[in-house]
C-alpha cells in the first residue's frame, strides 16, 4: 500500500512539473501582448532571403520601431522555398496557430481562409484609410478575387517577359518575333542549327505553366481560365487543345531534361551563352543588367496571334504573392504600422532598383538603370488586362495534377488528349468536394 | 536492490517513456486513422465521409502507379544495401589491415545528411553542366546512353531508388561483417580440413550461419525502404508527372499540397497496413522454414532413436 501512495505521489509530482511548464510558456506569451511591454508581430513570409523586400521590410520595421521608442517589434520568418512554405502555413493554420501576418496568393486556399473569416478585407482597410488610389490599380486588381474583393496586400510589382541572346539571333539572322507563329521558327531556325532556344526550370513547375497559359490569354483574357476553374469550360475545348498543343510544340524546344532544371541553373545557362531565349520577370533585373549593358540581351513580352484578344501591350503583370493580415490579431497597433508601410514602402523599396506597387518619386540620390527605367515606362503603358497565373485560379489539387502532367505534354510523354481529360477530370471531381 | 525486484516498480520508470511513446507514436497513428475517414480541407470543421476516402484511393490510378513504383523502388533499394553490403563484408573480412578505415569510410553516407545526398546526386545525374554518370558514359563511347537521368520517365525511378540504395549500404556492410567475424572459426575451418573451397565456406556455412541477422537486416530494409521519402522527394518531388512517385511521396502531396488531409490520411494508413503486412509474411516465411527444420530435425531423431531401438 505504502509503495503505491509513493507511486501515486511520483506521478502527481511529474504531472505538475510538466503543467508549471505549460503555464510558464504561456506566461511569457502573455508579458509579449501586455499594454506596457513590447508588441511582438509575427511575419510568416515567402520571400527570398535578404532579398529587397526583405531589407526593405526590416528597415521600415526599424524606423517604426525607434519611432515607438522600441515598444514594437515585427519578427520574421522567411521560408523563401514557396512549397515548403505553403505547406508550413497549412500546417499553422490547420494547427490553429496562425501567424499575425502572412503571404498568400489571392487563390482558392485564400479565399477559404476568408469564407472562414480568418482574413482582414483589405480593400476595405485601404478604401477606409484613404490608401486605395496609393497603388497602381493593376497591382490591386493582381491581388483581387474573380468577384471584386481583395484580401492581399501587394509588395511588388513585375512583368514578365522572354529575355533573348542578341548575338545568337543575330547570328542566325533572326529579331524578336511579333507572333507566336514567328516565335516557333525561330525557336526551330535555332534548334537545326544546334542551338538550345530556350532554358526552362521545370523544377518549379510555375515557368512551363505560364506556356500552357499563353495562347488562352491571347484568344480569351483570362476568361478561359476562370471558365475553366468554375466548369463552364473544357482543357479539351477548342482553345484548351490549343493551348495544350501549343505547350508540347514549344516543349519541343527546351533544354534537354528541363522537368530537373532548377531556377538558377535554367537562368546561368541563358546568361553562359547556352541558351537563346529564357522566360522570366523584372525581379532579375540585376541578374540581366550586365549582359544588357554590353549590348548582348535584350527582351521581348508575349507575342500576338492572329484573332487575338488582348493587345501588345497585355502580358503577364503580377504583384507577387500578397500580404494578409490575420483577422483575430490585427489590432490597432498592428493598423497603426501597416499605414506606416504604405506611406514609406514605395520610395524604400524603388531605392533598391525595384519596381514598387505605389505610386512613388523615384529618389532623387540613387541612379536608375536604363534597364529599369525602360521597363518601367513600359508597366506605365500596360493594358488592362493582364495575364494572371494559373495556379492563383485552379485548386490546389487540381493545380498540383497539372502541373506535375504539364511535364509529361511538354516533354512529349503525355497526348494533348489524355493531358486535357486528366485535367478536366481532375476539375471536375475537386469541384464536387 | 528492493526496489528492482518490486514489479510495480518498473512501471514508476517505464512510465514517462511509455508516455512518450504513446503520445509520439500511437497517437498520430490513432490521429490518421480518425482522419482518413473525414474529408478536411485544414480550415473549419471535419466531415465524416465514411470510407469514401478508402473507395477513392482503389479508383486512383496515381495510387496504383505508386504502389507499384514503391514495390520496384523497394526491389532495387533492398537489392542493393543487402547484396552490395554482404559483398563488401566478405571482401573485408579478407582484409587483414585497414579494416577499421574501410568500414569508417563506407559509413560515412550514413551520417552525411539527406539533403547533402540529393545535392550530391544531382550533380552526378546532371545534364547543365555533365554530370560524372553522363561524362562517364561519353569517355566509354556510350554517347547514346546519355540522358537526363531524373527528367526521363524511363529511368527517373531507378535514379531515385539508387541513391537511397547506396546510402545504407555501409551501414549493412558493418552488421553484416560484425556477424561474420563473430562466427566460430573452429565450425568452417574444420570444413576447411575436409577440403572445403572458399566459396563452399561461405555459401554453405558462413552464410547459413548468419540468416538470424539477414532476417532482421531485410525486415529494417524493406520497412525502411516502404516508408522511403525523403530522397525521392528532393530530387523529383514524385516527377515528372507521376514516373517517381511512391507512396510517402503521394500521400505527402495529397495532404499538404492538395490539402486533402482526409485522403492523404487514408494513404498513411495504407502505408502503415502495407508495411505491417511485408513484415508479417517476412516473419511467416523464415519462422515456417525454422520450424519445418526443427520438425525434420525431431523426425531425424525419432528416426535415429527408434532404429537404435530396434538395434537394441
Amino acid at each position: 500500500m505504502k509503495k503505491l501512495v509513493n507511486m501515486i505521489c511520483i506521478v502527481i509530482l511529474l504531472g505538475v512539473s510538466l503543467s508549471g511548464c505549460a503555464s510558464n510558456a504561456q506566461g511569457e506569451k502573455g508579458d509579449n501582448s501586455g499594454a506596457d511591454k513590447v508588441t511582438k508581430v509575427t511575419w510568416f513570409t515567402s520571400r527570398p532571403v535578404d532579398g529587397s523586400i526583405d531589407q526593405t521590410m526590416k528597415e521600415i520595421a526599424k524606423m517604426y520601431s525607434e519611432e515607438k521608442g522600441g515598444k514594437w517589434e515585427i519578427e520574421l520568418e522567411t521560408t523563401a522555398d514557396r512549397p515548403s512554405y505553403l505547406q508550413k502555413l497549412k500546417t499553422f493554420i490547420a494547427g490553429g496557430n496562425m501567424p499575425d501576418i502572412i503571404d498568400i496568393d489571392a487563390d482558392p486556399y485564400c479565399k477559404e481562409l476568408v469564407d472562414a473569416n480568418m482574413l482582414i478585407d483589405v480593400k476595405q482597410f485601404l478604401e477606409e484609410e484613404g490608401k486605395y488610389d496609393s497603388f497602381y490599380p493593376t497591382a490591386l486588381k493582381y491581388q483581387a478575387f474573380t468577384d471584386g474583393t481583395m484580401y492581399t496586400l501587394p509588395l511588388e510589382y513585375h512583368v514578365e517577359m522572354t529575355w533573348y541572346n542578341k548575338e545568337i539571333f543575330d547570328q542566325y539572322g533572326l529579331k524578336a518575333p511579333a507572333t507566336m507563329d514567328e516565335w516557333l521558327n525561330i525557336c526551330k531556325v535555332l534548334k537545326e542549327n544546334g542551338v538550345t532556344p530556350i532554358s526552362v526550370d521545370g523544377v518549379d513547375r510555375w515557368p512551363v505553366q505560364r506556356y500552357l497559359a499563353m495562347i488562352p490569354f491571347r484568344k480569351t483574357g483570362n476568361d478561359f481560365i476562370i471558365n475553366l476553374r468554375d466548369g463552364n469550360e473544357a482543357m479539351s475545348s477548342e482553345t484548351g487543345i490549343a493551348a495544350a498543343k501549343f505547350l508540347q510544340e514549344i516543349g519541343g524546344y527546351f533544354n534537354d531534361g528541363f522537368a530537373a532544371t532548377d531556377y538558377a541553373t535554367a537562368q546561368s545557362m541563358f546568361l553562359d551563352g547556352k541558351s537563346a531565349m529564357y522566360y522570366i520577370g523584372d525581379w532579375e533585373i540585376a541578374s540581366m543588367q550586365e549582359a544588357y549593358d554590353a549590348g548582348k540581351i535584350d527582351y521581348f513580352y508575349l507575342p500576338m496571334m492572329e484573332g487575338a484578344k488582348t493587345g501588345v501591350n497585355e502580358f503577364c503583370v503580377n504583384s507577387g504573392i500578397g500580404m494578409a493580415f490575420n483577422a483575430k490579431t490585427f489590432d490597432e497597433k498592428t493598423k497603426d504600422f501597416v499605414l506606416y508601410l504604405i506611406d514609406h514602402y514605395g520610395s524604400v523599396y524603388a531605392g533598391k532598383q525595384q519596381m514598387s506597387p505605389l505610386k512613388t518619386e523615384l529618389p532623387e540620390n540613387i541612379e536608375f538603370s536604363d534597364l529599369y527605367l525602360r521597363i518601367q515606362n513600359d508597366m506605365n503603358h500596360t493594358g488592362e488586362n493582364f495575364l494572371k497565373p494559373w495556379d492563383t485560379y485552379l485548386d490546389a489539387d487540381s493545380n498540383t495534377i497539372m502541373q506535375d502532367n504539364m511535364l509529361l505534354l511538354a516533354s512529349g510523354d503525355m497526348s494533348v488528349e489524355d493531358f486535357c481529360k486528366l485535367v478536366d477530370d481532375a476539375i471536375r471531381a475537386n469541384s464536387t468536394k | 536492490m528492493g526496489i528492482i525486484r518490486d514489479k510495480k516498480a518498473f512501471w514508476v520508470f517505464l512510465l514517462p517513456a511509455l508516455l512518450f511513446y504513446i503520445f509520439a507514436v500511437f497517437y498520430p497513428i490513432g490521429e490518421s486513422i480518425r482522419l482518413s475517414f473525414m474529408q478536411w480541407n485544414g480550415i473549419g470543421d471535419k466531415v465524416f465521409v465514411g470510407l469514401n476516402n478508402y473507395s477513392a484511393m482503389f479508383q486512383d490510378r496515381v495510387f496504383y502507379q505508386a504502389l507499384i513504383n514503391n514495390l520496384i523502388y523497394l526491389l532495387i533499394v533492398v537489392a542493393m544495401q543487402l547484396s552490395i553490403g554482404l559483398f563488401f563484408a566478405i571482401l573485408l573480412t579478407f582484409m587483414k589491415k585497414g579494416v577499421m578505415f574501410v568500414k569508417t569510410l563506407y559509413y560515412v553516407p550514413c551520417i552525411v545528411t539527406t539533403v547533402a545526398i540529393t545535392q550530391l546526386f544531382r550533380s552526378i545525374y546532371a545534364t547543365e553542366p555533365q554530370g560524372l554518370l553522363n561524362l562517364f558514359l561519353q569517355s566509354i563511347h556510350l554517347n547514346q546512353w546519355t540522358t537526363s537521368w531524373l527528367a526521363d520517365i524511363r529511368t527517373v525511378l531507378i535514379a531515385v531508388s539508387i541513391p537511397e540504395g547506396w546510402r545504407f549500404t555501409g551501414l549493412y556492410m558493418v552488421i553484416f561483417y560484425s556477424a561474420l567475424v563473430s562466427l566460430d572459426p573452429s565450425v568452417y575451418e574444420a570444413a576447411k580440413v575436409d577440403g572445403a573451397t572458399e566459396l563452399q565456406v561461405l555459401f554453405k556455412i558462413k552464410i547459413p550461419l548468419i540468416k538470424e541477422i539477414l532476417l532482421l537486416t531485410l525486415t529494417m530494409c524493406l520497412t525502411g525502404a516502404l516508408r522511403g521519402f525523403d530522397i525521392p522527394f528532393l530530387l523529383t518531388g514524385g516527377g515528372p508527372g507521376n514516373a517517381s512517385e511512391l507512396m510517402s511521396t503521394y500521400m505527402y502531396k495529397k495532404a499538404f499540397s492538395s490539402n486533402q488531409y482526409g485522403y492523404g490520411s487514408a494513404l498513411a494508413v495504407f502505408i502503415i497496413i502495407e508495411s505491417m503486412i511485408v513484415v508479417i509474411i517476412l516473419r511467416k516465411v523464415f519462422t515456417s522454414r525454422e520450424e519445418s527444420g526443427k520438425r525434420n530435425l525431431t523426425k531425424g531423431r525419432v528416426k535415429m532413436w527408434k532404429s537404435q531401438r530396434r538395434g537394441a
